[in-house]
């Protein structure tokens, strides 16, 4: 359906400022101004104040607004998106107001909608009388892939089923509302609303104070309330999770934000475990039981063991565990049968029989094919419908039929002809619309409203607010927020003072003194010590390459140094075995050159720089909140230079190599930094630079052992290298001056306690990590990882640097082999000890071989 | 008849599994004609924590956790069950098909919303035109559904070569159908489709099959377990039939659990953490008992 944009030229009523030239579509309802060109009541304060401060104020502000968008990373990210993982939120300036006696009759509905479907859930889920007495159809249940069957009996608390619950309101030209969707499984966007209104509150705070706009944070503390009441243990002090699918979910920043807006661990599935049927949260003090689990993951992926065996997001047990009652879970599992616009026919009906009432809000005209009335209806007007499977609500799956060719169009009848009860269609309607900025002026979009009701003892509370979301262009808005549309904060006004709650500490209030976070998940552990090992390597790696680089030729340019095939020879030892020593011959410079740039940005080669900081970036995604800031900006830096186009592998474009190159060391240093500065002494902060001085350790003894055990007449250059390397030539020179020998240089880089690069200080380090981290304290003797530390560390004290420089006979240094090599060995055996003490959780999940007849 | 089934399942690991969570389909269920006097699951290791309860088609299931590091586990199902011999209704007589299914469709009563689930698709088997068409062809007009049904597992029992090697667990019906090979779960499996495709309710049993060497020397080990499925026949209720050996199961087929397909019933799933590679043995011994 076509919309003609007329300018409005009621009489008398043509705006300047903000609005001028704001065009209501013809046909629609505009939600800010009546059709006489006036703003509708409510809204007139706020068209008042946007209006007094104009474009320029405005600009200036929503600058400020999208900068604070952008350093709180707040993202959508999107599966397959071009621009990556993560795409900035979209946030429109201008709010949509709604009146507190309109708000007042969609927050009874809402209440009263919540309470149904939460009867229909307990029906379905329990004595199925609604199937007997025909109000539902047996295809809606027994074939529905929503209603899981292991999930039918389960016991939980309070008969709350559903206990979050949201749904997308739109409005019609006639003015009416209509529920467009529902959604009940772990309904996603009230952090984004939450984050939407911080922003506004920022910019706009005077408006918002003025205008009466009612807050959020009422909804959010009735959450709390509800997540607190239905725990069946612990129940003073109920440890409460937030289950997340992970960093690649669409809307993880919305997790790890509502986490800690609410005070709760953010867990993946991994995290935890079950155990005589009772949930365990695996932290590095050990197991915590955990006694509710808000989830924002799908049902059927939450128990490999029941309900999806596929799934590697879940818990096995975690369905026996709730059975058993000794865990929450909220939404209850099988909630997501709800979501089907196949059962919106039948709501009025099981409306009068669950509630005695009438449905106050009604659905958009929905048809279930399975009725054979509906089907014919359905094929008769499918280029007015959108078409969609009987699991899916609207949004997901859809196909509107006015956009089909003729043959889809005849595809999709024979379709749904052929198995009709799996099929459902909706009326397309057209949606009312509201004002967006883009920066020097006003359009109007068409616009959906996403509302939140959460279970509050006998009834729901309604978020005074919502998400609002708007399209990207004149067409209606996509109702998946994995679409591209843009949002906007949803201000509820209210007669009289709204209400002051917040979630925050009062600030007269005194707060007890803590010295410790709150739980510390394994995982989270797992992947900081990954982090330090990851960025270290980059750096020794980015190093080693600057050496060689500027060693390609010696001074008169036809040969590389001497050091250079020594060199090359450590870097194979990096992962790349397989490149050939490069010639040394003038000709071969192409080649050497070559072999540099695929250990530094070949995105095929495994082990180069490029791919390690891509690594780098995914790991650190995943403990995006134990990181400051500005480490984060660090690492998404560091992968968007590599992952710019690759740089031509060409030897007139070696400066830029060696440029690219420096680059990347001051950012890593830039990064340790700030760890070693910004971070807290907590578990969090050993474990990541346990990582980077086990790193550190390991390529310092390899690069040590695979240049100097075979001894060289000319030595100086690649001694001269290794200081190089070893950030170590300033204070050698003020020790020695100029003069190179091994001695010396051996004792600076392995056994000298006073320089950060040296082996021996990465064990005194790791010695003080391995002491802190947590074990059992009554235990007496030393922990494994300890006591490994604690030899190492002796026999590298012991050892004379002048006994491991003496050349054998066969012109190898045999002892310094020997000492290196153990050295080499501890070192990765150390590592699989504390991956083993500490971190064990990260095996994989297997399923038994099935067995047949 | 009286039977006493032993079950055995032995996994072994590469290496050691930390963690292993299971659900059992071992313990035979009450039917009509068949009644389990005794049950008794041995594990070794010995699992801290073993719950009973049944499942959504009434089936027992055993839930097991074993949270110390093990590199062997042993499942042993040690059972007793009493059969009646089934009685089969007159084929001739039995409602036409049409009829059967016509009154599924608008029946409520507890048993008919029972049968009416077992219409639909489920996870391994989906009604498809292929189905539909090799079925039609016993499915005449108003032809007795008893007489039909025996019609097609005739003819699945002669066009389908019993072939342990052809199939595996997760092997798509549209494969069965195409090689005309599998073992007695794909015949179940086919037949049920082919059921649904037209509207009948039918579901998958799962079980043991006594076979003919279990006289008075049984082979040890002869057994193994078995599928076969149940078709909703109005006014007689549930009647089963197996098409691996084309049969009506009498007395000599012992139910485990019954469900829409495979997946319901499958007589072990297990999670486990670590663990590596692993390989599994089943054996199956049923010894007659005197009465």
């Amino acid at each position: 359906m076509a919309h003609h944009v007329t300018t409005r030229e009621a009489a008398g009523a043509v705006r300047s400022g903000l609005f001028a030239g704001y065009g209501v579509p013809t046909g629609s309802y505009d939600e800010t101004f009546a059709g006489d060109g006036e703003p509708r009541p409510h809204w007139r304060k706020v068209v008042q104040t946007l209006e007094d401060m104009g474009h320029g104020e405005l600009a200036h502000c929503w600058q400020q607004a999208r900068r604070m968008i952008h350093e709180n990373g707040v993202t959508y990210n999107v599966y397959d998106d071009a621009r990556g993982m993560e795409r900035p939120w979209e946030l429109d300036p201008l709010p949509w107001v709604i009146g507190p006696a309109e708000w007042a009759c969609l927050e009874a509905a809402l209440a009263q909608r919540a309470r149904l479907l939460n009867a229909m859930l307990a029906d379905v889920y329990g004595p199925q009388r609604l199937l007997a007495e025909g109000l539902l159809p047996p295809e809606l249940v027994f074939a529905h892939p929503g209603f899981l069957r292991p999930c039918h009996g389960l016991i939980v608390p309070n008969d709350c089923y559903l206990h979050v619950y949201a749904a997308d309101l739109a409005r019609t030209p006639d003015g009416h509302w209509w529920v467009l969707a529902d959604r009940a499984q772990s309904p996603a966007g009230s952090g984004y609303a939450l984050e939407n209104r911080q922003v506004l509150s920022s910019i706009l705070p005077e408006a918002l104070r003025d205008c009466q706009v009612q807050r959020l944070a009422s909804y959010f503390a009735a959450l709390r309330q509800t997540l607190h009441d239905v725990a069946t243990r612990h129940r003073d002090n109920p440890r409460i999770v937030l289950l997340t699918p992970g960093p690649y979910n669409e809307t993880y920043f919305e997790h790890a934000y509502l986490a800690r807006y609410l005070g709760y661990t953010l867990v993946e599935g991994g995290d935890l475990t079950v155990r005589d049927e009772r949930v365990y949260l695996k932290t590095l003090a050990g197991l915590q039981p955990v006694d509710v689990i808000l989830r924002r993951l799908d049902d059927t992926f939450c128990d490999p063991l029941e309900l999806n065996q596929a799934s590697l997001l879940g818990t096995a047990g975690l369905l026996q565990a709730v059975r058993a009652g000794n865990v929450s879970v909220v939404n209850a599992l099988g909630s997501g049968w709800l979501e089907s616009a196949a059962l919106m026919p039948f709501l009025p009906a099981l409306c009068r029989r669950l509630l005695d009432e009438e449905l106050a809000l009604p659905s958009a005209p929905t048809w279930w094919c399975g009725d054979a009335d509906s089907l014919a209806y359905v094929l008769d007007h499918v280029e007015e419908l959108v078409v969609m499977p009987m699991r899916s609500g609207a949004g997901r799956d859809m196909v509107r039929g006015d956009r089909l060719s003729r043959d889809e169009r005849r595809e999709m009848v024979d379709m749904v002809r052929g198995r009709p009860h799996e099929y459902a269609a909706q009326q397309h309607l057209s949606l009312s619309s509201l004002p967006v900025w883009n920066g020097v002026g006003v359009q109007p979009r068409q616009t959906v409203l996403r509302t939140y009701a959460v279970a509050a003892r006998d009834t729901y509370k309604v978020m005074s607010g919502g998400l609002t979301r708007v399209s990207a262009n004149a067409g209606p808005p996509a109702l998946s927020m994995q679409d591209d549309s843009g949002s906007k904060d949803t201000w509820v006004l209210c007669e009289g003072e709204p209400d002051t709650l917040t979630l925050l500490p009062p600030a007269g209030q005194p707060i007890a003194l803590r010295r410790s976070g709150y739980d510390f998940p394994s995982r989270a552990a797992d992947n900081l010590f990954w982090i330090g090992r990851h960025s270290e390597r980059a750096e020794g790696l980015v190093r080693l390459l600057r050496s060689l680089l500027i060693r390609l030729n010696d001074e008169s340019g036809l040969k590389s140094s001497t050091a250079f095939p020594v060199l090359f020879r450590a870097v194979q030892t990096w992962g790349f075995g397989h490149l050939t020593m490069p010639g040394n011959q003038p000709d071969d410079l192409a080649s050497r050159a070559a072999a540099l740039f695929t250990i530094l940005s070949d995105p095929q080669a495994a082990h180069s720089v490029r791919a390690i900081l891509g690594t780098l970036h995914r790991v650190a995604a995943t403990v995006r909140d134990y990181m400051t800031l500005e480490s984060w900006r660090i690492i998404t830096h560091l992968d968007e230079d590599f992952n710019r186009p690759p740089l031509a592998n060409h030897v007139e474009r070696l400066p830029d190599a060696l440029a690219l190159i420096d680059h990347t060391i001051m950012m890593l240093s830039a990064f340790s930094g700030l760890m070693e500065e910004n971070m807290v002494r907590g578990p969090e902060w050993h474990f990541l630079d346990l990582g980077r001085r086990l790193e550190r350790a390991a390529h310092t003894t390899g690069l040590l052992r695979s240049t100097l055990v075979d001894a060289d007449d000319r030595e100086g250059s690649i001694l001269e290298a290794l200081l190089e390397i070893g950030d170590s030539s300033i204070t050698y020179r003020s020790r020695y001056l100029t003069t190179l020998q091994c001695v010396p240089v051996l004792d600076l880089l392995l056994t000298d306690d006073s320089n950060p690069r040296a082996v021996v200080y990465q064990l005194v380090r790791l010695a003080d990590h391995v002491e802190r981290l947590p074990r059992d304290r009554a235990m007496p003797s030393l922990s494994p990882a300890q006591r490994r530390v604690m030899a190492m560390l002796t026999r590298l004290r012991l050892g004379e640097v002048e006994v491991l420089c003496q050349i054998g006979r066969n012109g190898r240094r045999g002892h310094l082999e020997t000492a290196l090599s153990e050295l080499q060995a501890d070192f990765s055996g150390l590592s699989d000890t504390i991956t083993h003490h500490y971190l064990s959780h990260a095996e994989l999940t297997r399923h038994l071989a099935l067995t047949g007849g | 008849m009286r039977y006493r089934v032993r079950h055995t399942t032995t996994y072994a690991y590469s290496s050691a599994v930390s963690v292993c969570h299971n659900k059992l389909h071992l313990c035979p269920r009450q039917c009509r004609h068949q009644t389990c006097s005794f049950h008794e699951l041995l594990l070794f290791p010995e699992a801290p924590v073993v719950s009973r309860s049944g499942d959504y088609f009434g089936n027992p299931v055993t839930f097991f956790t074993l949270q110390e590091p093990h590199w062997a586990l042993t499942m042993t199902a040690n059972s007793i069950v009493e059969i009646t011999p089934l009685e089969l209704p007159p084929l001739a007589v039995s409602a036409a098909w049409e009829d059967a299914r016509d009154g599924l469709r608008h029946d409520r009563s507890a048993e008919g919303l029972e049968a009416v689930q077992f219409v639909f698709d489920s996870p391994y088997v989906a009604a498809s035109p292929e189905l539909l068409a090799y079925a039609e062809s016993s499915f005449t007009p108003r032809r007795p559904l008893l007489e039909a049904v025996r019609d097609l597992t005739e003819r699945i029992h002669a066009e389908f070569t019993y072939d342990p090697g052809a199939t595996a667990v997760n092997t798509p019906l549209g494969d069965v159908m195409r090689h005309r090979r599998g073992v007695c779960q794909d015949f179940a499996h086919l037949q049920i489709g082919c059921l649904r495709a037209l509207g009948l309710a039918v579901r998958y049993v799962s079980g043991y099959l006594v076979t003919q060497s279990s006289g008075p020397n049984p082979l040890i080990g002869a057994e193994a377990s078995h599928a076969w499925l149940s078709v909703y026949c109005p006014g007689h209720g549930w009647v089963d039939v197996d098409p691996t050996n084309n049969m009506w199961p009498s007395d000599r087929h012992i139910t485990v659990a019954i469900g829409r397909d495979y997946g319901d019933v499958s007589p072990i799933k297990g999670v486990f953490l670590g663990g590596g590679n692993h390989t599994m043995e089943v054996a199956v011994d049923v010894m007659p008992m005197p009465l």
